[in-house]
């Protein structure tokens, strides 16, 4: 491609020459996100603005380059490596909070704002932001948007698409438009819905009109440990059954105990099968009664322990454990491979024991972490890359777990998205004719090859994995608390 | 016959039927020359496969309860009525989903939910005939909106029937999932212009265990639906917070409270939860000016809430215009106020029915007289004028068919025109998908 004369000399007119990188030694940093792979761009612009970012779309697509556009890079698809090359437009400096309008319970944000940040600053009135991805301390709120994330909080309050009310978006042709608003119902086709977990393949957003919830007036943490998962998983089921849908319901078996309790200390039992963390919140009565029965539930598959958090600093330890899993992971090998796929919350037990059969069968650990409540799993294969046969086993070993996935009646993703990283296994739950119904999203946003391209549907094409582990450690793990 | 030779649908496996039959299924006077009653999506598919073929254009049809919205039909060759696709596919109660064919009826599904202590959140009009796909296809939904979430929020895994006649699925059968597009975004709300729902996975949630409903009576506009958001913004969540005013309480109910309006709290939750919101919601609306305050429960409040989310669609309150307006919950009761004083040329004010939790007003003109279009036209405009003033949308859902030429019944769109005419090319190359019917004559 000769499109990428002058490009740069462009870029930097249009959004100064600071807020451009373009030196290979510079570039490096932008290789990776939270996932596998790698690419690099020629170029990573900063832009300020939502006309900064128009401008740099309309550079690029003069230039037929392609422009992918990252928050925080925390994502563990792929979906922020410019595997074409081309223009990543990074929008961490567009990081304002614009406007809290606590009359209506919304938040208006640009897409750089850290998700943690939304909460923070809507604190003051009570209220706050539910999505709560494991990484939100890190993450932005235009990743969220690209990735429709979740986190351990959006069983009982939804993920990113339902919070979501209206979005500012650049269009491939460097157009701007609302993709809806402030109000809850739409006219036309719910464009905003489209945008949301596309990826970053048909728009970039520059605005976010985003809903807050009112922060509950109580919290109540409990902590159910059980020797076996089996009586881990039943007890998920049994809460579900019993029409209790808690704020979170998360498990960890016992290598992510092991993991977590080294680092920080949780006080969760060394010996333990699975432990269960489940949160209530709301009303203190609703909290009084739903706990209540949650622990009926727990304690009639036999716990060894269930242990309700004392005050919050006990709560924020649990969840420190939980949420640090995957930084903690590091110790238990050199590298992981995180996989993500979701299963009907019913089936827990038989997807968990046919995991450890593939664990078996690769000779490598598994450790699984689960948004149980919601049948999200997070297994965790453990490996060595430097041994070339273990890296092969690792990605196999993903490759089968999705298979058994989508077998039971499960999906490839839950909130990390395909991006590179499942875009080859796609055809396991769509034929031709679903992808090609989706494809058609980008044509009608004139998109395809413009924003992000070669992610999400399989091109055939083998990545060269890089390292997941590598890339927490690099952020940090406290990025992932 | 020669008829029946040039009849497309000669080998399709679904009832197709002509003539005399298909007088009951007119959109705005015209009545299409074919009707097929397919009762699987295999049969759907192939009568779409075969109607494209022949260059005929399709309209899907549920309960045929919100038929009349929108633009009348450019064409209208052959409606598919979905009533016979009404099977529940798959309920694994435990997993708290539900995949269902598009024609089943609200109730009906309801009721199957109910027997496991569930429901789908939310209350769309005239249930017993509304078919699910329907429902989608209209966007529509009633008071009770879960956390104030619509329809769009309780749909994650759709198969549609193509313009094209392929069938084609999105999402899946989990409650997490971000595999691939969420093509269903695309269906719900979009009047099946791009697409026929055929089969639908739905998020479904506990039934509150007990309920209950405070009905509070004011003066002013005012006072009703700042009570209304006092709630809002209390530390409860209702699951629907209503307000309406006496010319809606006339037509929907006997609760003569001697105010002029009204506001119906419903709540539900374990035995103290609900308690404890009783108590606070009583000392809010109190505060907040309200004469002697109700409860209903059982059987009254269910008719209640019936006959509040059937507003605007039954027989006792049908009207000759009727409007949707979208707008934040702050803005609402000032367009509230100047709805109600957009007066039919005989002098009467409208109806109004008011979410304002989710900022949706509902205005219906019952004029007694005969009034002309242009009159109810000019009346429809001034509507949306205060509602695209205060900052939000409005959309006639009942208009007489010679005012639907004189007034854009949808208005503008929540996003550029040319990229929803885009999403239709695309999607219904032919344009014999309900054509002509929605935003922009899509």
């Amino acid at each position: 491609m000769n499109g990428e004369t002058g490009l740069i000399e462009e870029l930097e007119a249009a959004v100064g020459a600071d807020y451009v990188v373009s030196r290979s030694e510079d570039l490096v940093v932008y290789e990776y996100d939270g996932s596998v792979d790698k690419a690099m761009p020629a170029a990573v612009v900063l832009p300020s603005s939502t006309y900064e970012v128009s401008a740099v779309v309309a550079i690029a697509a003069r230039h037929g380059v392609p422009v992918v556009a990252r928050g925080a890079g925390t994502g563990l698809s792929g979906g922020a490596v410019a595997e074409k090359g081309g223009i990543v437009l990074a929008v961490t400096r567009m990081n304002s909070i614009l406007e809290i309008d606590t009359a209506n319970s919304l938040a208006v944000v640009e897409p750089g704002v850290i998700n943690l940040d939304i909460s923070h600053a809507a604190a003051v009135h009570g209220l706050y932001f539910a999505p709560d991805p494991s990484s939100q301390r890190a993450c932005t709120i235009g990743g969220n948007v690209a990735e429709n994330s979740g986190g351990p909080h959006c069983l009982a309050y939804g993920v990113t698409t339902n919070h979501v009310l209206g979005v500012e978006a650049v269009l491939a042709d460097g157009s701007v438009h609302w993709l809806g608003d402030r109000t809850r119902e739409t006219v036309g086709y719910d464009l905003r819905g489209t945008i949301i977990g596309s990826e970053g393949t048909l728009a970039i957003v520059t605005k976010i009109v985003v809903r807050l919830l009112k922060e509950p007036e109580a919290v109540r943490t409990l902590l159910a440990v059980y020797s076996t998962i089996k009586d881990a998983s039943s007890a998920v089921s049994g809460i579900i059954a019993a029409g209790i849908v808690p704020a979170a319901l998360e498990m960890m078996d016992s290598l992510c105990i092991e993991a977590a309790e080294e680092s920080v200390h949780a006080g969760y039992p060394k010996g333990a099968g699975a432990v269960l963390l489940v949160e209530v919140d709301g009303l203190a009565e609703a909290v009084e009664e739903e706990a209540a029965e949650i622990e009926s539930v727990c304690q009639s598959f036999n716990p060894m322990e269930i242990r309700t958090a004392a005050d919050p600093e006990e709560r924020a330890r649990l969840w420190a454990a939980r949420k640090g899993v995957l930084g903690a992971l590091g110790r238990l090998a050199p590298n992981y491979y995180l996989v993500d796929g979701t299963i009907p919350r019913t089936r827990l037990l038989e997807v968990l024991s046919a995991i450890e059969e593939i664990s078996q069968s690769v000779d490598l650990p598994i450790a699984n972490l689960l948004h149980a409540g919601d049948g999200n799993l997070h297994p965790a294969v453990l490996f060595d890359e430097r041994d070339t046969d273990e890296l092969r086993r690792a990605l196999h070993a993903g490759g089968e777990i999705l298979k058994l996935c989508v077998a039971s009646g499960g999906v490839l993703s839950g909130e990390h998205g395909i991006g590179l990283e499942k875009q080859e296994y796609m055809p396991l739950m769509f034929s031709d004719a679903d992808m090609h119904a989706m494809a058609g999203l980008a044509d009608a946003f004139e998109s395809g090859g413009r924003f992000n391209p070669g992610k999400i549907f399989p091109t055939g094409h083998k990545h060269e994995p890089g390292s997941q582990a590598g890339s927490v450690s690099r952020l940090g793990a406290r990025a992932y608390l | 016959m020669t008829t029946q030779r040039l009849n497309p649908f000669a080998d399709a496996e679904a009832r197709v039927v002509s003539g005399d039959e298909t007088a009951a299924y007119q959109i705005d006077g015209i009545r299409p020359s074919l009707v097929a009653y397919p009762s699987s999506t295999e049969q759907l598919s192939e009568v779409v496969t075969l109607a494209a073929r022949a260059g005929l254009s399709v309209t899907p049809w549920g309960g045929g309860t919100h038929i009349n919205m929108g633009n009348p039909p450019e064409s209208l060759d052959v409606v598919v009525d979905l009533a016979g696709h009404n099977r529940v596919i798959d309920y694994p109660a435990a997993d708290l989903t539900a995949t269902v064919q598009a024609g089943v009826t609200f109730s009906e599904l309801q009721k199957t939910l109910a027997d496991e202590g569930q429901w789908l959140a939310i209350d769309p009009p005239l249930p017993d005939l509304a078919t699910v796909g329907g429902v989608l296809a209209t966007g529509l939904s009633g008071p009770t909106k879960w956390q104030y979430w619509g329809p769009r929020d309780v749909v994650i895994g759709m198969k549609i029937v193509q313009a094209d006649g392929v069938v084609t699925k999105s999402g899946g059968q989990v409650v997490k999932n971000v595999s691939g597009y969420d093509m269903s975004r695309i269906h719900i709300g979009g009047l099946g212009t791009l697409g026929i729902i055929a089969e639908v996975s739905l998020k479904l949630t506990p039934l509150p265990r007990h309920q209950v409903t405070l009905v509070a009576s004011y003066d002013s506009t005012e006072a009703c639906i700042g009570a209304a958001l006092d709630v809002f913004h209390s530390d409860i969540v209702p699951l629907a917070i209503t307000a309406f005013d006496k010319l809606a309480v006339r037509r929907i109910s006997d609760l003569d409270t001697g105010r002029n309006h009204t506001l119906a709290v419903r709540l539900g939750g374990r035995p103290k939860t609900l308690d404890r919101q009783r108590r606070e919601i009583l000392s809010t609306l109190e505060s907040s000016g309200s004469g002697a305050i109700n409860a209903l429960a059982g059987d009254d409040a269910t008719r209640l809430w019936r006959s509040l989310a059937d507003f605007a669609w039954d027989e006792a309150t049908r009207p000759l215009l009727g409007v949707r307006a979208s707008v934040t919950p702050s803005a609402c009761a000032e367009l509230v106020q100047k709805l109600e004083r957009l007066t039919s040329p005989d002098g009467k004010g409208p109806a109004v029915v008011a979410h304002p939790a989710h900022g949706t007003v509902l205005a219906c003109w019952y004029p007694d007289g005969e009034e002309s279009d242009s009159a109810i036209a000019k009346l429809a405009s001034a509507a949306r004028n205060v509602a695209e003033k205060a900052g939000g949308r409005l959309v006639v859902e009942h208009a007489p068919i010679g005012t639907k030429s004189l007034v854009d019944v949808w208005g503008e769109p929540a996003g550029p025109s040319d990229l929803l005419r885009r999403f239709k090319n695309r999607y219904d190359p032919q344009r014999l998908l309900n054509p002509g019917r929605f935003v922009g004559g899509i």
